[in-house]
C-alpha cells in the first residue's frame, strides 16, 4: 500500500487545480442535496398537515377540498358515523370547513395595476372547535380571533408576505368587509402556517357559500378504525362523498409539486455531474502525467498496478469526496432559507423551507466520491500501466 | 570583417553592479560591485563554476533583469531606469536570445518560430515571411522550414533558435533599430561534440560577417576559446579577464 | 501567423485534455441551454398572450363565479369589440389518472369572435355551433388522445358532479401562439342547462373575455370594466391576458428563480473545468512565457494567449454544445414536453437567437475562466519563469 499521505500531500501541491476541481463537484453536489431538501421539505410541510388517525370527506369526485361542497345538513351525519372521537363535552371532535383561495397582492408589489403580483393564498372557513380537531396549532403572537366576527388569524409563514397580512392589519373579503388579522398562529411546519384562518359563518356570507362545506376533517378513536368509518359513510348513497386518511389526502396535494422539484433536481444533476466527473478527469490525467516519473519509480521499486491503481482511484474519490462534503455542509445552509412556491394541486401558495436530513447529505456525499471514482477511473489505469522504463526516461 | 582603422566604441558598460537575491529570510549576494566593459563587435565569453553569477550577469545585460546596485549601459542607455514594457521593447528590438535548451515553441514550425519576434514589429504578413526565411538561410536550414522542433535534431533546433535571434537585424535586411547583442547562455550544453562545434561556426560567422556583439555563458573550454575574451567569474565577482590561450 | 493562431495552436498542444475540456463544455453548454429553455418557454406563455383581450374575474377569488349579466353590462363599455364568457369545467376523464387537460365551457359563437386566431374549417365549425353536445379539442390534444371528430367522449365531472357526455365536432389550431392547442372546449348553455346543477351555480359564469379595440387601450378598458361593478355586490378585477399570464408567473416565481439560479451554477462548474484546464497548461508552458517574455513579449501578450487559448476551447465546446441541444430539445425533450405539459409548456423550442446568446455566454465565460489563470502568466517573473523546465 501506498500511504494516503503521499495522495494528500498531491492534492495540497496542486492546490488550484485540487481546488477548482473539488468546487466543481461541491457545486454539483449542493444543487443535487438542496433539490432533494425541498422535495423532502414540501413533503414534510404537506405531511405534517396530516395525521394518519384522521379522515377527511370531501365529495365523491372532488380532487382537493378547493373543488368540494357537501350541504351542511350531512356534517353531523357524517360526524355520527362510527369510530369518530369524542371529546370532554360528549360532542364528536370533526370540523366542517368551507376552504377558498383568495387573491392578495404581495407585499412587495408595486402599487402600479397592470405590473400587480397578485398571488393566492388559502382561506379556511372555521368553526369554533377547530382548535380541539387541530391542536398542533398554536397563537404565537395576539390572540384568537373571537367567533362570530370578520377577525382572522394567519400563518407564521405567510404574515408579512402579502399586503394586509400582518398583525393589526386588514384585507379585502368582499365590498366593505373586511378581514381583522388580530392573531399569528405556528402549525408545526405544516402547510396551515400558509393559510388564512377566519369564522366560517364570515366565509360563507362573504363567498355565497350559505349552506355548504368544502369538507370536513375528524379525529378517529385510532387510526383501525379508518376502515369502518369509510365502509359505512361511503355506502351511503345519500351523501355521496369519499373518505380518505387525511395524511393520504396531503400527500397527495403535494405529490406533483414534490416531484416537479425532485426530478427537476435529478435531471439536472445528471448532466451537472458528467461535467463534474469531466473536471475530475481532466485533473486525474494532470496528476498522473505530472507523476509519470515517481509512477516509474514506484514500479521499479516493485509495487504492482494494482496497488498503484488504487492509490490514484483513492486519491479522486479522496477529492470527489472532500468536495461533496464542502457541498452538502453549504446546502445545509439553504435549511435556513423559506421559499414561497404555487402548490400546484391547488394554485395557492405555500412556503416550503429545505428540509435537510441525514440520508440526503450522505447520499449526496457518496455522490460526489462516485463522481470521483468514475472520473478518477481512466487515469488510475493509465497510471497503473505506465511502464518503470518508459516513465524514468520521460 | 572588423574596419582595423575604425576604433571600436565600447557598446556595454556594467558599472558597479550588484545583485541581491531575497529568498524568503536570506539574503544571497550574486554579484557585488561588478565592472565591465564590452566593445561594439566584440565576443567574449563568461565562464566559472556554478552559482558565480555568471547567467545574472548575463540577464542584466540582456535588459532581464534590474541590478540591485550600480548601472548596466548599453549603447548609452541605462537599462534600470527603463520601466518593464519599455525595456521588453528594448529587448525585442536589440538583443537576440540563444538558450540552453533552445526554448522554442514546440506547436510552431521552424519559420513560424523565426518570424515569431518579428509579430512585434509593424512589419506586413509577407515581409515578415520573407525576413524569416532569410534568417534561416543564414543557419543553412531553409530547407527544413516547415518542420516542428521534435522533428529537429539537437543542433537543427539551436540553429532555429539562433535565427530567431537575429531575424530582426538590420545587416540581414535594414530596419531601423541598430545595434545589436546576441547573448547566449550555454548555447552548446545540451549538444554533442559535432552538433555544438557547427553552433559555434556560427555564432563566429555572426560575430564576424554581421558584426554581432556576442556574450555567451558557457562551462565549455572548446566554446571559450572561440571568444576573444573569457571573463572568469567567482562568488560574485570578476577573477580574470583574459583572451584564451 | 498571427498571435491568436499562437493561441489556437496552443490547444491542440494536449488534444486529449483540450478534447475532455471541449466535451465538458459541451456538456455544461447543453445543460445550459436546456435550462434557459426551460425558463423561455415558462415566460413564452406570458409573451404570446394576447394584450388586447382583457379578462374579468371575481375579485377576491377565481373559485367564485360571476353573475352571467355581466357580461350584457360589459359588453356595452367603451372599446369592448366582442364578448365571451367561460366556465372552468375541471372534469377528467374517467379511469385516466395519468391523464390531465383543461376543459372548459364557453359560449361558442362568440367565444369564435373575441379567439379569431382559432382555425377551424368551416364543415366543423357549422356542426360544433349547431350541437349542444358537441366540443371542439386542440390539434395538440387530439394528438395525444388519439380524438378525431366525431368521436364520443365522457367525462367525470369534478366541481360538477356526474357523467357528462360530448361529440367531439371538430380539432382546431391556431394563427397565432396566444391560445394552446391542448384545451377541451364546449357549450356552456349544456352545463347550465342540466337539471342536476343547483340553483346557486346556475347562470354564472367563471370569468369573461372581452376583445378591446386596440392593445394600447386594454389597461384602461379593464379599469373602466371594474369601474363599472364597483358599486355592485361582487366586485371584478380585469387585466389584459397579458398581466394575466405575467401575474401566474409571479406565483411560479420561486421555482423559475431556482431555475435561473442554477443554470448560472452551471455556467461556473463548466468555468472551474475550463480554468483548471488552462491553468494546467499555464503551470507546463511557464518556461515558454518566459522565452517569449525575453524576446520582447510583454504581459498583456502572454495574457492574450491564454484568454485566446481559453475562449477558443469555450467557442468549440459551445458550437458543439448548441449544436447537440438544438435537435435535442426541438426534436426530442421540446416534443416531450409540449404533449405531456402543455399547460405549462405550450411552446418549448429553442429559439436561434437564444442559441447564438447561448454561444456567445460560453465564449464570455471561457474568457472569464481563463483570466486568473491569464494574469497569472502574465505576472510571472522572467528570470524565474525561464530557469523553470518544461
Amino acid at each position: 500500500m501506498i500511504p494516503v499521505s503521499y495522495n494528500v500531500r498531491s492534492l495540497t501541491v496542486r492546490r488550484a487545480t485540487t481546488l477548482a476541481t473539488g468546487l466543481g463537484i461541491a457545486l454539483v453536489v449542493f444543487v443535487l442535496a438542496s433539490s432533494q431538501m425541498l422535495a423532502r421539505g414540501i413533503e414534510r410541510t404537506m405531511g405534517l398537515s396530516g395525521s394518519v388517525d384522521k379522515v377527511i370527506v370531501m365529495r365523491k369526485g372532488a380532487d382537493a377540498e378547493m373543488s368540494s361542497a357537501i350541504e351542511t345538513r350531512f356534517v353531523n351525519l357524517v360526524l355520527a358515523g362510527p369510530g369518530i372521537k369524542r371529546g370532554g363535552d360528549g360532542q364528536p371532535l370533526g370540523v366542517g370547513e368551507v376552504q377558498l383561495v383568495v387573491a392578495l397582492e404581495r407585499a412587495d408589489a408595486p402599487d402600479d395595476r397592470e405590473a400587480a403580483q397578485v398571488s393566492n393564498v388559502q382561506l379556511r372557513g372555521v368553526p369554533d372547535n377547530v382548535m380541539a380537531v387541530r391542536p398542533q396549532v398554536r397563537i404565537t403572537q395576539g390572540r384568537p380571533a373571537k367567533p362570530g366576527t370578520d377577525e382572522v388569524i394567519i400563518g407564521r409563514r405567510i404574515a408579512g408576505e402579502f399586503k394586509g397580512l400582518a398583525l393589526g392589519q386588514s384585507f379585502e373579503l368582499k365590498k366593505n368587509r373586511r378581514g381583522q388579522v388580530v392573531g399569528i398562529f405556528e402549525a408545526g411546519g405544516s402547510s396551515f402556517e400558509s393559510e388564512v384562518w377566519a369564522d366560517i359563518e364570515t366565509v360563507r356570507s362573504s363567498f355565497g357559500r350559505e349552506g355548504i362545506v368544502s369538507s370536513i376533517t375528524a379525529q378517529l378513536e385510532g387510526a383501525t378504525r379508518f376502515d369502518a368509518f369509510k365502509g359505512a359513510i361511503e355506502s351511503d348513497k345519500q351523501l355521496n362523498v369519499q373518505v380518505l386518511r387525511e395524511r393520504d389526502y396531503f400527500e397527495k396535494q403535494s405529490e406533483n409539486t414534490a416531484d416537479l422539484v425532485r426530478y427537476l433536481g435529478i435531471g439536472i444533476v445528471f448532466f451537472f455531474s458528467i461535467g463534474a466527473m469531466i473536471g475530475a478527469m481532466i485533473t486525474m490525467y494532470g496528476a498522473v502525467s505530472a507523476r509519470q516519473r515517481e509512477i516509474g519509480t514506484l514500479r521499479a521499486l516493485g509495487f504492482s498496478r494494482t496497488t498503484i491503481l488504487s492509490s490514484f482511484l483513492l486519491e479522486a474519490i479522496l477529492l470527489a469526496t472532500l468536495g461533496g462534503a464542502i457541498g452538502a455542509l453549504a446546502s445545509i445552509g439553504m435549511g435556513l432559507v423559506e421559499v414561497s412556491m404555487m402548490n400546484m394541486q391547488t394554485w395557492s401558495e405555500i412556503v416550503f423551507s429545505f428540509e435537510p436530513s441525514p440520508p440526503i447529505l450522505i447520499g449526496a456525499v457518496v455522490t460526489g466520491g462516485v463522481m470521483g471514482l468514475v472520473g478518477g477511473f481512466l487515469p488510475a489505469l493509465r497510471a497503473a500501466r505506465t511502464s518503470p522504463v518508459d516513465a524514468m526516461r520521460a | 570583417m572588423r574596419d582595423e582603422e575604425e576604433p571600436a566604441k565600447t557598446l556595454i558598460r556594467v558599472e558597479g553592479v550588484g545583485k541581491t537575491y531575497q529568498r524568503g529570510r536570506e539574503r544571497l549576494q550574486v554579484l557585488k560591485d561588478l565592472s565591465l566593459n564590452i566593445r561594439e563587435g566584440a565576443y567574449e565569453a563568461l565562464m566559472g563554476p556554478s552559482g558565480s553569477g555568471k547567467s545574472t550577469l548575463l540577464n542584466l545585460i540582456a535588459g532581464l533583469d534590474n541590478p540591485s546596485e550600480g548601472r548596466v549601459l548599453v549603447d548609452g542607455t541605462d537599462l534600470g531606469a527603463m520601466g518593464e514594457g519599455k525595456r521588453a521593447a528594448w529587448r525585442a528590438a536589440n538583443v537576440g536570445f540563444i538558450f540552453q535548451t533552445y526554448n522554442l515553441m514546440p506547436v510552431l514550425t521552424a519559420l513560424e518560430n523565426v518570424e515569431l519576434p518579428l509579430l512585434l514589429t509593424k512589419l506586413g504578413k509577407s515581409e515578415r515571411k520573407r525576413r524569416a526565411q532569410t534568417a534561416l538561410k543564414v543557419v543553412g536550414l531553409e530547407d527544413r522550414a516547415s518542420h516542428r522542433p521534435d522533428q529537429l535534431s539537437g543542433g537543427q533546433q539551436q540553429r532555429v533558435a539562433i535565427a530567431r535571434a537575429i531575424v530582426t537585424d538590420p545587416k540581414i535586411l535594414p530596419i531601423v533599430t541598430d545595434p545589436r547583442i546576441v547573448v547566449a547562455d550555454e548555447p552548446t550544453g545540451d549538444l554533442d561534440r559535432q552538433s555544438a562545434d557547427e553552433i559555434l561556426e556560427l555564432l563566429e560567422k555572426l560575430n564576424t560577417d554581421f558584426g554581432k556583439t556576442i556574450l555567451m555563458v558557457t562551462h565549455d573550454p572548446a566554446a571559450a576559446d572561440r571568444a576573444q575574451v573569457i571573463h572568469q567569474l567567482d562568488k560574485g565577482a570578476l577573477a580574470s579577464q583574459a583572451a584564451p590561450s | 501567423m498571427s498571435l491568436a493562431r499562437i493561441a489556437i495552436k496552443n490547444v491542440g498542444r494536449n488534444r486529449f485534455r483540450a478534447s475532455l475540456t471541449v466535451l465538458g463544455v459541451m456538456v455544461a453548454m447543453v445543460a445550459f441551454v436546456l435550462l434557459r429553455t426551460i425558463l423561455s418557454a415558462w415566460t413564452m406563455g406570458a409573451e404570446h398572450a394576447a394584450q388586447d383581450r382583457v379578462a374579468t374575474r371575481h375579485k377576491v377569488t377565481f373559485l367564485m363565479s360571476l353573475p352571467k349579466r355581466y357580461v350584457q353590462d360589459i359588453s356595452t363599455a367603451d372599446g369592448v369589440q366582442a364578448v365571451t364568457w367561460c366556465n372552468w369545467f375541471g372534469a377528467r376523464l374517467p379511469d385516466r389518472d395519468d391523464v390531465f387537460f383543461a376543459n372548459i365551457a364557453t359560449d361558442p359563437e362568440s367565444f369564435l369572435r373575441v379567439y379569431d386566431e382559432i382555425e377551424l374549417p368551416p364543415a366543423q365549425r357549422e356542426a360544433w355551433l349547431q350541437n349542444r353536445r358537441g366540443a371542439i379539442v386542440g390539434a395538440q390534444l387530439a394528438r395525444q388522445m388519439g380524438w378525431k371528430a366525431g368521436d364520443r367522449v365522457t367525462l367525470a365531472g369534478t366541481i360538477f358532479p356526474g357523467d357528462w357526455e360530448f361529440t367531439i365536432e371538430g380539432v382546431y389550431s391556431t394563427k397565432r401562439r396566444s391560445i394552446d392547442q391542448s384545451t377541451f372546449w364546449f357549450h356552456w348553455d349544456y352545463l347550465n342547462d342540466n337539471a342536476d346543477l343547483p340553483e346557486t351555480m346556475r347562470d354564472q359564469v367563471g370569468w369573461i373575455v372581452s376583445k378591446v379595440d386596440s392593445a394600447g387601450r386594454a389597461a384602461g378598458i379593464a379599469k373602466r370594466i371594474d369601474g363599472v361593478f364597483d358599486s355592485r355586490d361582487i366586485q371584478t378585477l380585469s387585466m389584459s391576458e397579458r398581466a394575466m399570464n405575467t401575474s401566474f408567473l409571479g406565483m411560479l416565481g420561486a421555482l423559475l428563480q431556482a431555475v435561473d439560479v442554477v443554470s448560472v451554477v452551471i455556467l461556473v462548474i463548466m468555468m472551474l473545468i475550463l480554468g483548471n484546464t488552462i491553468a494546467m497548461s499555464v503551470r507546463e508552458r511557464t518556461n515558454e512565457y518566459g522565452v517569449l517574455r525575453a524576446i520582447g513579449f510583454r504581459p498583456p501578450h502572454i495574457a492574450g494567449f491564454v484568454l485566446g487559448e481559453s475562449a477558443a476551447i469555450g467557442l468549440c465546446g459551445g458550437v458543439l454544445g448548441v449544436l447537440l441541444a438544438r435537435p435535442m430539445i426541438n426534436q426530442g425533450v421540446g416534443r416531450f414536453m409540449e404533449e405531456n405539459f402543455t399547460g405549462l409548456f405550450p411552446y418549448f423550442r429553442l429559439e436561434d437567437s437564444d442559441a447564438l446568446l447561448a454561444l456567445g455566454v460560453a465564449v464570455v465565460a471561457s474568457a472569464l475562466a481563463g483570466a486568473i489563470p491569464a494574469y497569472n502568466a502574465g505576472k510571472l517573473d522572467v528570470i524565474d519563469a525561464l530557469r523553470r523546465v518544461g
